[in-house]
C-alpha cells in the first residue's frame, strides 16, 4: 500500500466535496492510503501571498512542517491554488536556507523544517507517482464515446521552474490519463488560458468574459464536457455557465467536471456515489455519450505513421 | 649603468583627471637609473612618439618605460618608437596606469597617483634587466584552407585564388552555395539570389587556384601559423565523379523519397540527389542512410539506369591530407527550432511556418513554384501574420541576442507576398524594427507604405484554431490593447543561431567559441575577422549573425588578412616565447600537459656529454608558442624561460615594491 499525506485545503471540504470524495474512492481503488494532516490551516492563497512575505511563507510552511511529521515521503493537494502557494513556499525555503530560518521562527513551536516531504498535485500523483498503467489496469467500465476537453488553468504546471510538471503552454498528462480511461481527449487550445480566478467574486464580469471564451472553444473542439483538477475552475465554469450563455445569448450546456469524477466512474463506482447533484450543469447527458462508439485509436499510433511517412518508398 | 627615460602620458583626461600626473613624473625623477621623465597629454600621438625619440639618443638610454595604457593598446606604437630611434624595441616596459589604476580608482585620486608611481618603479626596475630581442622567421605554406561553401566561403576562396596563392575549399554538403542558395530575393535591392550567386559558384569550380573538395569535412588539424596540416574526410558519394555526365537519370528513377532539405522539408527528394539544379558540382550523390540497396542490399537501379557506369555502391570515406599556411572559418548558421513556443501550437499547426520555410515557398525554383501554399490544405494563403524575435531577444524560451536580419527579411516577405500574391495582406508583429544599414530603413518603409503591411507593435501571446484559420492573439502596445489576427499563414521568424558543429570544429582547429557556439574573434573592434590563433579567420555567421553584405565584406577581409600573412616568403613572430634548458629539464612532461597550444613536444638527447643513452626532455615548437607562461608556472626544475619575463626581471619588479 502507498501512503500519501493529503492537504485538501480549505475548498475540498466545502465546494468541491465532489473532488474530495471520489478522490478518495479513486485512491482507494489504486490501494493508496491518504493521512490528512492533522490541523492543517489556510494556504493563505489569493490574500496572503499579495499582502506579506511572512504570512505568505509562514502559512505554507506550517503546513510543510506538519505533513513532514506523518513520515510520508509525498504530500498530495487536491487544490490548484493550494499546491502552487505549497509549492513555491517549498522552493524558496529549499533555495534560501536564512529565509527558511526567519520564517520557520515565527512557527517553530509546531517543529523545524527539513524539506523532507515532496510536494504534488493530485493530478501529478496519478500521473507521474502511480502511473497511467496501474490505472488503466483498474478501469472495468472503459468511458469509450466520451469526448472532454482537458482544461488545467493556470497552476497546476506554472510556472514551469516551480511546478517542474508537464508544459506549461500545452500541457498533455491529464489528455492521457483520460485516455487510459478510454475517453477520447480533444485538441483543446484553451486548456490553459486563465478562467478568471477569484475575480468570481470581486468582478464577476471578467470571469464571464474569460470562462466565456473557454466554454465556446471547449464547445467547438466538440467535447462533450470539460474535465478539470482545480476547485476554483470547476465552479467558474459551472456555477458561472447559466449567467455566460446568457451573456454570450447562447446555449452552452457543457458539463464540468472532476478528474477524479471520471475515473470513479471508470473504476465501476455506481453514479450514486460520484455527486452529480452538487453540479449546475447537469452532466448526465454528456456521460450518455460513454459506448456509443468504438474507443478512439491511441495518439502513439498516428506519430508512428508519421514517421513512416517520412521516408516512404514508392 | 642602467640609463632609464620614463615617459608619462595624460590620456586626454583619461589618466590626468584622476592621477596627479606632475607628482607622478616627479616621484619618478627620484628612482637613481632615471635620467629622464617627462609627461605629455598625448603620448601614442607624433609629437609623444617624437619625445621618446630625441630622449633616447640624447640620454643615451638603455630601455625605456612608457606610463600610459594598456600594452594590448599602444605596445607596438612605443616599440616601433624605440626601432625607430636605433634601440632595440623589446627594451620597452609599459607601466599601464590607465585600466590598472586611473579608470579603476576613479574615486581616490591621491591612492591611484601612488599606484601609479608603484607600477612605473616596477616597470623601472623590470627594464633595467630587459634583454635585447629579435623576431623569429617562420617559414610559410601558401596555401589557404576554407571550410564552408557557403557565401562568405565562396567570396574568401575567390578573393584569396584572385591574389594568385591555392585555396583548397572544404564544403560538408554535396553542393556549395549554402543558406543563400535557398533565398529568393534580397533585401534591400530585392535582387535574386540565384543569379548573384550561381556565377561566383561556377567561378569557384573553374578557377586554377581553387580546389574544391564538396561532400567533405575537416577532422583534423595540426601544426600552427604558415605551417598547418589538415585531414579531410571525404564522404562516400557512391558516384564517379570523373565519369559522371550529371545527366539525372538516377536521380529519377531513384524510388526512395526522402525529405528535402534544399526546399526545407517541404517536397520530397531521391535518395540518390543533387540538391537543387543550380548545384555546383552538378554531379548527385548517394544518401546512405536512406539508400535500400546501401541499408538493405535492394534495388540497385541506379546503377541500372546510368549509361556511364559511374556508380559503385563499394566506395568507402577517404581521407586526405592538405598543407597550408591559413584557415578561414565560413560555417554559417542554422536556424532556432521554435518548439518551445508550445501556446502558438508550433508543431500542431501545420500552417504555423517558419521563415526560411517561407522564403522557399515564394522563391521562383521552389516546391510551390513561388506561390506560397498552405502546408494543411495548399490553397493560397490570403492573410498572412509575420512574428519576428522567435527565440531572438528571449531569454525565457531561446537566447538573449538579436539575430539581426529579421527585421529585413521580414519586410522583404511581406513584400515578396504582395508581388506573389496580389490580394493578400501581411500582418508584422514586431518588438523593435531594427534596420540599420544602407538603404535599410527606406525597404522598411517600402514594406510599409507600398505593399501597406500592417506592423503592429507587440507580442503574440496565443495562437488558436478557428474552422481552418489561425487566430493570432498579440497586444498592439502603441494602442495599449489585445487584437486578434485572423490568419490563413502564420510565418515565424526564429533566430539565427550558429552551425550546431560549431563547437566541436572550433576545439578541434583550437579556437575559442561563445555560450552559444559561435567562435570568438581576438578583438570585438579592431581584430573582428582573426581568432586567437594565429592564422585562423573567421568569416560570415560563423561569428555572429549577419546579412548578406556584412558577411561577403567580412569574407573579404579574411582574404586580405590571409594574403597580407602570405605577402613574404617568412613569417615575423614575436620573439617572446619559451626556450628549455636541458640542462635542468628532468623530462617531467607537465609542461606538455599545461600548454593550451600543442607547442610542447619531447626531445631525446644524450644522457651525458658523449654519452650513446638517451633522455627525454621538452622541445617547445617556436612556430607555435604564444608565450602565455604556464610552462615556465608549472616547471619545478626551473628549466624554462620566457623570453622577456625572465625571473631577474620579475624579482626586480617584486624588489621595487
Amino acid at each position: 500500500m502507498n501512503k500519501l499525506t493529503y492537504f485538501p485545503g480549505c475548498s475540498a471540504h466545502g465546494t468541491s466535496e465532489e473532488f474530495d470524495h471520489t478522490l478518495k474512492l479513486v485512491m482507494k481503488t489504486l490501494d493508496v492510503q491518504m493521512d490528512e494532516i492533522p490541523d492543517w490551516n489556510c494556504c493563505g492563497a489569493t490574500s496572503a501571498h499579495v499582502m506579506t512575505e511572512n504570512l505568505a511563507f509562514a502559512l505554507p510552511l506550517r503546513n510543510l512542517v506538519l505533513a513532514e511529521k506523518l513520515e510520508n515521503k509525498t504530500m498530495g493537494i487536491a487544490c490548484a491554488s493550494c499546491y502552487a502557494r505549497m509549492k513555491v513556499t517549498k522552493k524558496e525555503m529549499d533555495e534560501h536556507p536564512e529565509l527558511a530560518q526567519r520564517i520557520n521562527s515565527t512557527i517553530i513551536e509546531e517543529g523545524e523544517y527539513t524539506g523532507s516531504v515532496d510536494v504534488q498535485s493530485m493530478l501529478q500523483y496519478c500521473y507521474e507517482t502511480i502511473g497511467l498503467e496501474t490505472i488503466k489496469s483498474k478501469v472495468t467500465k472503459s468511458l469509450a464515446g466520451l469526448k472532454v476537453a482537458c482544461y488545467y488553468g493556470c497552476l497546476l504546471t506554472r510556472p514551469k521552474n516551480v511546478t517542474h510538471f508537464d508544459s506549461p503552454e500545452y500541457p498533455m498528462s491529464m489528455d492521457y490519463l483520460m485516455e487510459a480511461l478510454g475517453a477520447e481527449a480533444v485538441e483543446f487550445d484553451f486548456k490553459t488560458e486563465c478562467c478568471g480566478a477569484s475575480f468570481s467574486i470581486s468582478n464577476t464580469d471578467v470571469v464571464h468574459s474569460l470562462s466565456g471564451k473557454i466554454l465556446e472553444m471547449a464547445k467547438a473542439s466538440g467535447a462533450h464536457m470539460i474535465v478539470v483538477a482545480c476547485p476554483l475552475c470547476q465552479s467558474n465554469l459551472d456555477m458561472r455557465q447559466p449567467d455566460i450563455a446568457k451573456m454570450l445569448k447562447t446555449k452552452l450546456d457543457i458539463p464540468v467536471m472532476y478528474f477524479t469524477q471520471l475515473m470513479a466512474l471508470a473504476f465501476g463506482f455506481p453514479k450514486e456515489e460520484l455527486r452529480f447533484p452538487k453540479h449546475i450543469v447537469p452532466v448526465e447527458d454528456a456521460l450518455s455519450n460513454i459506448g456509443k462508439i468504438q474507443p478512439a485509436p491511441e495518439k502513439a499510433k498516428k506519430t508512428k505513421k508519421a514517421v513512416e511517412a517520412e521516408s516512404e518508398v514508392e | 649603468m642602467a640609463r632609464v627615460g620614463v615617459f608619462t602620458c595624460f590620456c586626454g583626461a583619461n589618466i590626468a583627471d584622476f592621477i596627479d600626473v606632475p607628482a607622478v613624473v616627479e616621484e619618478a625623477k627620484k628612482i637613481k637609473e632615471v635620467k629622464i621623465s617627462i609627461e605629455y597629454k598625448y603620448m601614442c600621438s607624433d609629437p609623444g612618439q617624437g619625445m621618446i625619440r630625441d630622449a633616447i639618443i640624447q640620454h643615451r638610454l638603455t630601455s625605456v618605460v612608457v606610463a600610459a595604457c594598456s600594452p594590448r593598446m599602444h605596445e607596438k606604437t612605443f616599440r616601433k618608437a624605440l626601432s625607430d630611434a636605433g634601440m632595440n624595441p623589446y627594451l620597452l616596459e609599459v607601466a599601464n596606469i590607465r585600466e590598472h589604476s586611473s579608470w579603476v580608482h576613479q574615486k581616490d585620486k591621491k591612492a591611484a597617483t601612488e599606484k601609479a608611481s608603484d607600477l612605473i618603479r616596477m616597470a623601472v626596475a623590470k627594464s633595467i634587466a630587459n634583454e635585447q630581442l629579435h623576431e623569429i622567421s617562420v617559414p610559410v605554406t601558401k596555401r589557404a584552407l576554407v571550410i564552408g561553401g557557403g557565401i562568405a566561403g565562396i567570396q574568401a576562396a575567390l578573393d584569396i585564388a584572385d591574389a594568385r596563392i591555392p585555396v583548397t575549399l572544404v564544403e560538408k554538403s554535396p553542393s556549395i552555395g549554402g543558406r543563400m542558395a535557398q533565398l529568393d530575393e534580397t533585401f534591400p535591392t530585392l535582387d535574386c539570389s540565384q543569379c548573384i550567386l550561381t556565377p561566383k559558384m561556377v567561378d569557384v569550380a573553374s578557377h586554377p587556384y581553387i580546389e574544391l573538395i564538396p561532400y567533405s569535412e575537416v577532422i583534423e588539424l595540426d601544426g600552427f601559423v604558415g605551417n598547418y596540416k589538415a585531414k579531410i574526410r571525404k564522404k562516400a558519394s557512391y558516384v564517379d565523379f570523373s565519369t559522371c555526365t550529371g545527366c539525372g537519370a538516377c536521380t529519377q528513377k531513384c524510388p526512395v523519397k526522402v525529405p528535402n532539405e534544399y526546399n526545407m522539408g517541404i517536397d520530397k527528394r531521391r535518395a540518390i540527389y543533387t540538391p537543387f539544379p543550380q548545384a555546383v558540382p552538378n554531379k548527385p550523390v548517394i544518401d546512405a542512410e536512406h539508400c535500400t540497396m546501401l541499408t538493405k542490399g535492394k534495388c540497385g537501379i541506379c546503377a541500372k539506369v546510368c549509361e556511364k557506369g559511374s556508380i559503385n555502391y563499394e566506395m568507402k570515406d577517404e581521407i586526405i591530407e592538405r598543407e597550408i599556411g591559413a584557415v578561414v572559418v565560413a560555417t554559417g548558421y542554422d536556424l532556432w527550432d521554435p518548439k518551445p513556443y508550445e501556446e502558438y501550437g508550433v508543431g500542431r499547426y501545420k500552417d504555423i511556418i517558419t521563415s526560411l520555410e517561407f522564403e522557399r515557398m515564394v522563391s521562383a525554383n521552389g516546391p510551390t513554384g513561388g506561390v506560397p501554399q498552405r502546408p494543411s490544405d495548399g490553397k493560397v494563403p490570403k492573410n498572412v501574420v509575420f512574428i519576428k524575435c522567435i527565440g531572438s531577444r528571449d531569454e525565457a524560451k531561446g537566447i538573449e541576442y538579436c539575430s539581426k536580419i529579421c527585421c529585413m527579411y521580414t519586410a522583404k516577405h511581406a513584400i515578396l507576398l504582395h508581388h506573389k500574391v496580389h490580394d493578400s495582406h501581411a500582418y508584422i508583429f514586431y518588438m523593435d524594427i531594427r534596420a540599420a544599414g544602407k538603404g535599410y530603413e527606406e525597404f522598411v518603409k517600402r514594406a510599409q507604405v507600398e505593399t501597406a503591411a500592417t506592423y503592429l507593435r507587440g507580442r503574440v501571446s496565443k495562437i488558436y484554431k478557428k474552422g481552418d484559420k489561425l487566430m493570432v492573439r498579440g497586444e498592439d502596445a502603441q494602442i495599449g490593447q489585445v487584437v486578434e489576427v485572423e490568419a490563413d499563414l502564420v510565418v515565424l521568424a526564429t533566430a539565427v543561431i550558429p552551425n550546431k558543429d560549431n563547437p566541436d570544429l572550433a576545439r578541434l582547429l583550437g579556437v575559442s567559441y561563445d555560450k552559444y557556439g559561435y567562435m570568438s574573434e581576438a578583438h570585438p573592434k579592431l581584430r573582428p575577422v582573426e581568432t586567437a590563433k594565429a592564422g585562423i579567420f573567421l568569416a560570415g555567421c560563423t561569428q555572429a549573425p549577419k546579412d548578406i553584405p556584412d558577411t561577403v565584406a567580412q569574407a573579404s577581409a579574411c582574404a586580405a588578412k590571409v594574403c597580407g600573412l602570405f605577402a613574404g616568403d617568412t613569417m615575423k613572430k614575436d620573439p617572446m616565447i619559451s626556450t628549455v634548458n636541458n640542462e635542468y629539464c628532468s623530462g617531467c612532461q607537465n609542461c606538455v600537459k599545461v600548454c593550451p597550444y600543442q607547442a610542447i613536444v619531447t626531445d631525446e638527447v644524450p644522457l651525458g656529454h658523449g654519452s650513446k643513452e638517451l633522455r627525454t626532455v621538452a622541445k617547445i615548437n617556436e612556430g607555435v608558442c604564444q608565450g602565455c607562461g604556464s610552462c615556465v608556472a608549472i616547471c619545478r626544475s626551473t628549466a624554462i624561460t620566457l623570453a622577456g619575463f625572465t625571473d631577474p626581471q620579475i624579482i626586480n619588479e617584486i624588489v621595487a615594491i
